[in-house]
């Protein structure tokens, strides 16, 4: 297979290689350490600073920092991917339906889109997480809620882009109904932008996460998230800043990984908006 | 002048739909704010008695009837769990957030457009690949992060700044400054980034086009084809980003103003959603959705003015 | 010596608070003097103001200040005269008569009176008032003024507890006549202090109140800056910037005392921590299952890794000084075979069992204790895991709909012995959220609502201790200290923490000549 030109620039190989580690550990660690690791204390070892023992130091209850962060790659990462993956369940239908229905029903639903846009994502999930109870299964639905109006308008403008275009016009006149248009000649061709936009939301989605589980709302403990790894270390700052480093440091390399990836993506997808942000 | 009137009309319809989902979302909310009021001292007369006076027992559309009358009449009501009267709360509260929120918005302009046309003039060199880099990581930090680093940086280790409280800047302007800064500063960081991000790609494209080459042929200095042309046309797709970013700033500021201990519309909305001090939660919810929208109907109408086809014919 | 070791020998010997002690470096001037803003970092937000409304601790620290109460209690926990000078039960301990104190002025310039005092009451009383402590009133049957300074309540049976109950200000607060609407956000009472103006989630700001009928306060003034984060007050006091905070982060404490340029005043119990088993969670409706659980976790341990050490494991909640202490009581130790196998008796073999512990954010040690506890219910094959809630989720989910297996909560300061054990524990108790219905223990708490003979009554509740520990009804771990750092400069911390254990007052607090 031809590697495409923008993955061999070295913001595409950085991208790709960060998120093939990020999501091996995410897969791997779960199989490869015990569970109990990640929730293992030591009383007499509680603030560490980093030690051949304990590599990335410890917590305030004494747990192994390396441990954690290892172990909450899998909880971090499946709650982004599956909110997101929620996002472009609901969004892809209505911001399709909108863009190619136009009209009234794309009036409507846009009106509706743009009043959800008006809320902040993150007030909109928190709203939502305090409705539902904390849990992971709700932190992904209050993150997928959240994130869905704007993937709508995305989906939206390019279903309308694209229904404009004289293929899909010809495919019409040629008598397809609305359903065959749809499925045959629009979804393709707005697939590219769609998983751009979705390697985009994933890394939205995971500094969601973490905001969230910073705000006691996310991950619930003794289960390490990076998010909730940072929040704990808020009372013990200037005595032990690993605590929030470690953690910290994970969330910047998967979130920094899944930006150039999808820069890359974009790029070789994409070639009508190279270059932009 | 009809794109303005059209554009405003239809402001009032999303300001009614704001309302009503704020309405319905928060009265799905669990729990009640008299308990909260009295804590692990209730039992449930009291509760009964304190549901009663606050008016909790009143059918749903009552609710609502009163709320938006009062809404529309500026009786705001008050917060049942600090007992205070709303109207003038949010205008404290979205005093403090307004000066964190315009001074990232500065900081990262400042830094953002200089640094992305620079990095747009210099494409795909070193200079470019640094900024590029540089907006990259910033990006991809979540903004409480930045807000622990600089916490740890010039709170505990320089002592320069204090590194959490509000000071309203009516009593001491100083002060005020300071405390907002470090805050400002964690929101104002990812923002930059972003914008950099997004003054490169617009100059880019921009710095290829005809008129630009024009401007060149003509031998005019290259400083005044970059920043009067080249700018000129790139200041409404900038503004239309960074006038989005308001609704992301004003999601951002409920976990910054907490880790700053900043007690802002992020804070207060944040504390009524923890307390379920209903009337709280609707008022502040309902303000920062309209100011959100308010922001990016200004940008829309400044865009009107600025946008470039309409200067280059 | 260990705490426990402590605790049990102070508390034969001294009344009321422990003082652990005064460390560092206070001033040494003999002389209090006038004058002076004190700024103190307040642990929490203030809440509703109004001082029958609301049950938070946090407001009632600030308002103690701004508000009296008819009665109160010295060091050992006595009654003692306040607003009135006097007071007197009848024979059949039906009608209580106070004489009111002559000369006791408002804040708002009223002098109280008898109608002060029956308007407070009667509010309280009100149902429609929704006050915290309504149920205090339950049984009077009337309240008379005959004159302006003597007010007489009467009860329709006798209740034991009332009027302890009245030496706090949540039952026994004074306002003045028809101020009941204003309290919620300016309280107006006759404390030492009046209050100033509340800048909302930033500070509250009282000044001295001159004509306090117990001689006006040294301080001109205190501003209670919020601040939540204990890292941010503890910075806030090194810096100067705060003259005083309460609750030092518990993994501070031993380095602050240490600092040679800081006081610290520490004293217990400030209050005390429990865990809970809902007894209608089938599997807890066998003792053997409590008591299993109790023998997973190890108190000393558990203290160290939640609280640092900061307080004494206890198995009565009694408050340590009082005379229904029973010292006689000891913990289960930590048995994990022993659970293992009382579980096993219960037919509960390895992973067979599985709870939730519900616990609140509202307490980061709530929080780090159920970590710690999970740890040990999975060494003793107890599939289990916890769900973190909001303390509106927890209050709602837990202590209203008592929809939890296991939990944990602390309470403050019930050291009057009915609003603690019956409250908690009767079947009828209004914080019995544990579902809990033990037929001896409800025999015992309503016989000591009507028993009135001091010595006989701290036995009965002896007996209900002992019942509670037997048949694990909770299992009670210790009490929690409470803590005060200052600047040298601040004199009379001696005074300050109320008997309760939970307020401060100021009133004989002063500032020296830095």
């Amino acid at each position: 297979m031809k590697v495409p030109p923008a993955f061999r620039s070295t913001k595409g190989i950085l991208g790709t290689a960060i998120v093939l580690i990020v999501l091996s550990i995410a897969i791997l660690a779960p199989i490869l350490i015990p569970a109990d690791w990640a929730t293992r204390m030591d009383m007499r070892a509680r603030l560490s600073p980093p030690t051949w023992a304990h590599p990335m130091g410890t917590d305030q209850l004494g747990r192994d920092l390396m441990f954690r962060v290892l172990l909450g790659a899998q909880t971090s990462i499946f709650i982004a991917a599956a909110a997101v993956l929620m996002s472009i369940v609901i969004g892809l239908p209505l911001g399709l339906i909108s863009g190619y229905m136009g009209r009234t029903t794309d009036n409507v639903l846009m009106r509706l889109v743009d009043t959800l846009l008006s809320f902040p994502a993150l007030l909109l999930a928190l709203t939502i997480s305090a409705i539902l109870g904390p849990n992971l299964q709700n932190t992904i639905i209050a993150i997928g809620i959240a994130f869905t109006p704007f993937l709508a308008r995305i989906i939206r403008g390019e279903a309308l882009r694209v229904a404009q275009m004289p293929y899909v016009e010809a495919a019409r006149t040629a008598g397809n109904s609305d359903l065959r248009l749809i499925t045959l000649h629009i979804l393709p061709n707005i697939m590219p932008a769609v998983i751009v936009q979705a390697t985009i939301s994933l890394a939205f989605a995971i500094l969601a996460e973490a905001g969230l589980s910073f705000l006691g709302l996310g991950t619930q403990p003794p289960d390490a998230s990076w998010g909730l790894m940072i929040q704990a270390s808020r009372d013990y700052l200037d005595r032990a800043p690993w605590t929030a480093l470690v953690p910290g440091a994970a969330v910047a390399l998967t979130v920094l990984g899944l930006n150039m990836f999808g820069d890359a993506l974009r790029d070789a997808l994409d070639p009508r908006t190279r270059g932009a942000a | 002048m009809s794109y303005i009137l059209n554009r405003v009309f239809s402001m009032m319809l999303t300001l009614f739909l704001i309302s009503a989902i704020t309405f319905a979302v928060t009265n799905i909310l669990p729990g009640d704010v008299a308990m909260m009021i009295m804590g692990t001292q209730s039992n449930p007369e009291a509760l009964a008695g304190l549901r009663e006076t606050l008016g909790l027992n009143d059918p749903l559309l009552v609710q609502y009837g009163r709320w938006i009358g009062g809404m529309l009449t500026g009786d705001w009501g008050s917060s049942l769990v600090f007992k205070e009267p709303i109207a003038p709360l949010l205008v404290q509260k979205m005093t403090a957030s307004g000066l964190l929120v315009l001074f990232s918005m500065a900081i990262a302009l400042t830094c953002a457009v200089p640094l992305g046309v620079w990095a747009a003039v210099h494409a795909n060199r070193w200079q470019d690949t640094a900024a590029s880099s540089t907006a990259m990581l910033g990006v991809s930090l979540p903004d409480f992060f930045w807000g622990i680093m600089l916490i740890l940086l010039f709170a505990r280790g320089l002592g320069w700044l204090p590194s959490s409280g509000f000071v309203d800047p009516a009593e001491d302007l100083g002060a005020a400054i300071r405390h907002a800064l470090l805050p400002s500063l964690a929101l104002g960081l990812g923002l930059m980034a972003h914008l950099t991000r997004m003054t490169r790609a617009t100059m880019t494209g921009i710095l290829k086009q005809e008129f630009i080459r024009v401007a060149r042929a003509k031998g005019l200095n290259e400083g005044t084809v970059v920043w009067r042309y080249g700018l000129a046309n790139a200041v409404g797709p900038v503004m239309t980003v960074a006038g989005l970013q308001v609704g992301y700033l004003f999601g951002s500021i409920i976990v910054i103003e907490s880790l700053f201990n900043y007690t802002g519309m992020g804070w207060l909305t944040y504390q009524a959603l923890l307390n379920r001090d209903i009337p709280l939660i609707q008022a502040s919810v309902f303000v920062i959705a309209a100011v959100v929208m308010l922001a990016n109907l200004i940008v829309d109408l400044l865009y009107a003015v600025v946008d470039p086809r309409i200067r280059l014919s | 010596m260990k705490r426990r070791d402590f605790l049990k020998t102070t508390s034969a010997l001294m009344g009321g608070t422990v003082l652990y002690g005064l460390t560092g470096p206070a001033q040494a001037q003999s002389e209090p003097v006038r004058g002076g803003t004190l700024i103190w970092g307040h642990s929490e937000t203030t809440q509703n103001l109004d001082m029958h409304q609301t049950g938070t601790a946090s407001t009632g620290r600030v308002l103690q200040n701004v508000h009296d109460s008819i009665v109160t209690v010295d060091q050992d926990l006595n009654v003692i005269p306040n607003l009135a000078e006097s007071f007197e039960q009848s024979e059949d301990g039906l009608t209580y008569t106070f004489r009111l104190r002559p000369g006791v002025m408002f804040h708002n310039g009223k002098t109280l009176t008898s109608a002060d005092v029956k308007y407070s009451f009667d509010r309280c009383r009100n149902p429609d008032t929704g006050a915290v402590n309504f149920e205090v009133f339950n049984a009077v049957d009337s309240i008379e003024t005959p004159d302006d300074l003597t007010v007489i309540v009467t009860l329709t049976s006798v209740n034991a507890p009332f009027l302890s109950r009245l030496a706090e200000n949540g039952a026994g607060v004074v306002m003045p006549e028809g101020s009941g609407d204003e309290q919620g956000n300016t309280p107006v009472g006759c404390g030492p202090f009046r209050f100033v103006r509340r800048e909302f989630g930033n500070e509250v700001e009282l000044e001295r109140f001159d004509d306090y009928w117990g001689g006006p306060a040294y301080l001109d003034r205190i501003i209670a800056r919020e601040i939540t984060e204990p890292t941010v007050r503890l910075t806030g006091l090194r810096t100067g910037e705060l003259h005083m905070i309460n609750d030092i982060p518990a993994d501070r404490i031993a380095e602050i005392e240490g600092a040679d340029d800081l006081q610290v005043v520490s004293w217990f119990p400030l209050n005390w921590d429990f865990v809970n088993f809902n007894h209608e969670f089938e599997p807890f409706k066998n003792p053997k299952v409590r008591e299993a659980f109790d023998h997973m976790i190890d108190k000393d341990v558990l203290l160290e890794g939640a609280l640092w050490g900061q307080g004494a494991v206890t198995a009565s909640p009694s408050y340590p000084t009082s005379a229904s202490f029973n010292s006689d009581l000891g913990q289960r130790p930590q048995d994990i075979e022993k659970a293992k196998a009382l579980l096993a008796e219960a037919g509960y073999g390895p992973n067979e069992l599985s709870v939730v512990f519900k616990v609140t954010t509202n307490y980061p040690y709530h929080v780090e204790a159920a970590q710690i506890m999970l740890e040990w219910f999975r060494m003793a094959g107890v599939d289990a895991s916890i769900e973190q809630l909001t303390w509106s989720d927890w209050l709602s989910q837990v202590w209203v709909d008592k929809d939890f297996q296991i939990s944990m909560m602390n309470f403050f300061t019930l050291w009057e012995p009915d609003f603690l054990y019956y409250s908690l524990w009767n079947t009828e108790g209004a914080f019995n959220y544990r579902k809990i219905s033990h037929p001896q223990v409800d025999a015992l708490t309503a016989k000591a609502r009507v028993t009135v003979d001091p010595t006989e009554r701290a036995a009965i509740y002896k007996d209900v201790q002992q019942i509670i520990h037997d048949d694990t009804l909770d299992v009670v771990l210790w009490f929690r200290n409470g803590t005060i750092g200052a600047q040298p400069a601040v004199q009379g911390l001696d005074t300050i923490v109320h008997p309760n254990g939970s307020n401060l007052r100021f009133h004989k607090v002063w500032l020296a000549e830095a």
